[in-house]
């Protein structure tokens, strides 16, 4: 082990970390937000600390602290086994925490012949991690609920577990046709044959190779993460909140956050399979390497020009109503932000001028290329996400039969006649 | 001395899993016996470096049979009083696990017999198990492909029949 690979297995671990936990409040916030959107309202965008909003991600730290200070209360009813109970949401949120784990977040750095995986967990295996761990994190949702002794507990576990069952095999078998397209089970080969083009000008990514398996892995993820229109598990309108029904405070936050984190892993996984993972279409990171001066010079462009959007934007929403008097220091927060994003974009240009004009390094360019691609992963996370979001807040709810229904008439025979098809082509391009 | 430690940690908890799966009155606690016994077990894989075998195990066994039989225990909720009365079971316990010794070791003199290759600490990737699959043991594989399938229509053939029944009473 070398300095270098010592160093890039801590940074990558430290932003598989922060990418897991720390997008928790910004996804709870952008729920509610987008939320707001759909339904024509604000949502939250008052709470601040010394008059800094940001929007309103304040307000999930405020949330944080209520969840913090709650009672913790133990239903009465529940004589043995109340390890058993506080455990089951734990289950949960590590099951979805350790599944993120083996998504790369960049290309595989070269540093004087040693191969570097940007990825917390260093494996060639990933898709084969992800669904075994993520398979275990319904075992805490089934432990929650049959624990509280409390028949809506009962009947969504139930339903979480059959669900999930169900939805496991149309996920593996459309998995199992992206392993046979791109003959690998290695999360970066996968982003890596993604990187080329598909009839000589389409970008080759899952979802134009493989569309109709892309179409049911979405489903089937939407199903396994118990999102919005599979969640029949905690349907308010039918069983009041189904296996957290006595779940309270920090347990019931362990449940919750497992949730944004899963849904976040869901979303790495779709995007590494079949959006091009962290790569920009038509471009692959050879390419990037090879014509490192132009790449560096139009991001030198972009960037100024995205700030200033912001920024515009930013000056434009960020103040109070003209007849409310006090401004409730938005002014300030504007200003900074202004400053701080300004000073921001001087330090990239500066860093990029020194690369392109005097530095002639191979290694800080490969350095440079790692953590653009590891912006551009962090975009389109955070664009599938809303996407998830987008679909909680407009598609209403199945019923459980539909739900089951679906999963086995529609999803499951679709993928096997997708595998065929698949087989053939594969086997036919190959003689 | 990692390795010895990590797998005596493992095996206490494939132990204790197991012991509690047999003892548990209540049926979720002997589910969450298994599934600590599987994921030890899973976890011993990993000690021989079979990362393929290791992700297998917690896949099948954890992912479906263990979810599977918490499924059979939620739609049975079964409940205490209505459990049957065993009076001497650890008795029973004790009784057969002191039978089944002289097969323990005939499964250890088998397993001292394997190809040196599983002993060599080499790491066991999914290519080298899907190529000795698909070469050296092709026909067992087959075989329990069939074997498999059968069990399946089986299964299938058994749940269709009550409903063919029910549907003729009404």
């Amino acid at each position: 082990m070398t300095l270098a690979a010592i160093l890039a297995a801590v940074i990558s671990f430290a932003l598989g970390a922060l990418l897991a936990l720390l997008t928790i409040p910004v996804l709870v916030w952008l729920e509610r937000r987008v939320a707001g959107l759909v339904q024509d309202r604000l949502g939250p965008n008052r709470t601040n600390i010394g008059g800094f909003r940001l929007g309103g991600v304040v307000q999930s730290f405020a949330d944080v602290v209520k969840l913090l200070l709650k009672e913790e209360y133990y239903p009465s009813h529940i004589k043995n086994g109340k390890w058993l109970f506080m455990l089951a949401p734990i289950i949960t949120f590590a099951a979805a925490l350790l599944a993120f784990m083996a998504i790369p977040f960049a290309d595989t750095l070269i540093i004087n012949n040693e191969s570097l995986r940007i990825q917390p967990l260093p494996i060639d295996f990933g898709v084969f991690w992800y669904l075994a761990i993520s398979s275990i994190g319904v075992l805490g949702v089934i432990f929650g609920g049959w624990l509280s002794h409390n028949k809506y507990s009962l009947l969504g576990a139930a339903r979480a577990g059959s669900m999930v069952v169900s939805y496991e095999l149309p996920l593996g078998l459309s998995i199992l046709a992206f392993i046979i397209t791109y003959d690998t089970i290695d999360f970066n080969a996968m982003v890596a044959w993604q990187s080329g083009t598909f009839f000589g000008f389409l970008p080759a990514w899952g979802i134009l190779v493989q569309p109709l398996a892309s179409i049911i892995l979405i489903v089937a993820l939407f199903a396994e993460t118990n999102r919005n229109p599979f969640t029949v598990a905690e349907g308010e309108s039918e069983i009041v909140a189904g296996f957290m029904t006595e779940y309270t405070a920090m347990k019931f936050a362990m449940y919750f956050m497992g949730e944004y984190v899963a849904m976040n892993t869901a979303s790495a996984v779709i995007i590494t399979m079949i959006f091009g993972g962290y790569q920009i279409p038509w471009v692959s990171t050879q390419m990037l390497l090879e014509n490192f001066s132009t790449f560096s010079i139009t991001l030198m462009i972009i960037v100024p020009v995205i700030v200033s959007v912001l920024v515009r934007w930013m000056q434009k929403n960020n103040r109070v109503r003209p007849s409310v008097s006090t401004d409730g220091g938005r002014n300030f927060e504007t200003k900074v932000l202004t400053l701080a994003m300004i000073g921001m974009t001087l330090v990239v240009e500066a860093i990029l001028i020194y690369l392109v004009f005097l530095a002639e390094s191979s290694l800080a360019n490969s350095i440079t290329v790692a953590l653009f691609q590891v912006v551009v992963f962090v975009v389109k996370l955070m664009i599938f996400n809303i996407f998830f979001i987008l679909i909680r807040w407009t598609v209403p709810r199945f019923r459980y039969d539909q739900v089951q229904h679906l999963g086995w008439y529609y999803l499951l025979p679709l993928a096997l006649i997708n595998i065929f098809i698949t087989a053939l082509v594969v086997v036919g391009v190959s003689l | 001395m990692l390795e010895i430690s990590i797998f005596f940690i493992l095996a206490a908890f494939m132990l204790g899993g197991s012991i509690a799966m047999i003892t548990n009155k209540q049926t979720l606690f002997s589910a969450f016996g298994f599934l600590v016994a599987m994921i030890g077990l899973a976890g011993m894989f990993a000690l021989l470096e079979s990362r393929f075998l290791a992700l297998a195990q917690i896949m099948v066994s954890v992912g479906a049979v263990v979810v599977l039989s918490m499924l059979t225990i939620l739609t049975i909720n079964a409940k205490e009083e209505n459990l049957p009365k065993e009076p001497h079971k650890y008795k029973w316990i004790f009784f057969t696990s002191v039978l089944v010794l002289p097969f323990t070791f005939l499964l250890y003199k088998t397993l001292t017999l394997l190809p040196q290759s599983f002993s060599t600490m080499e790491t066991i990737t999914s290519k080298v198990v899907g190529k000795a699959l698909f070469s050296e043991w092709v026909l067992p594989f087959e075989i329990i492909s069939i074997l498999l399938l059968s069990a399946m229509v089986g299964a299938i053939v058994i749940a269709r029949k009550e409903i063919v029944k029910k549907e003729e009473h009404s």
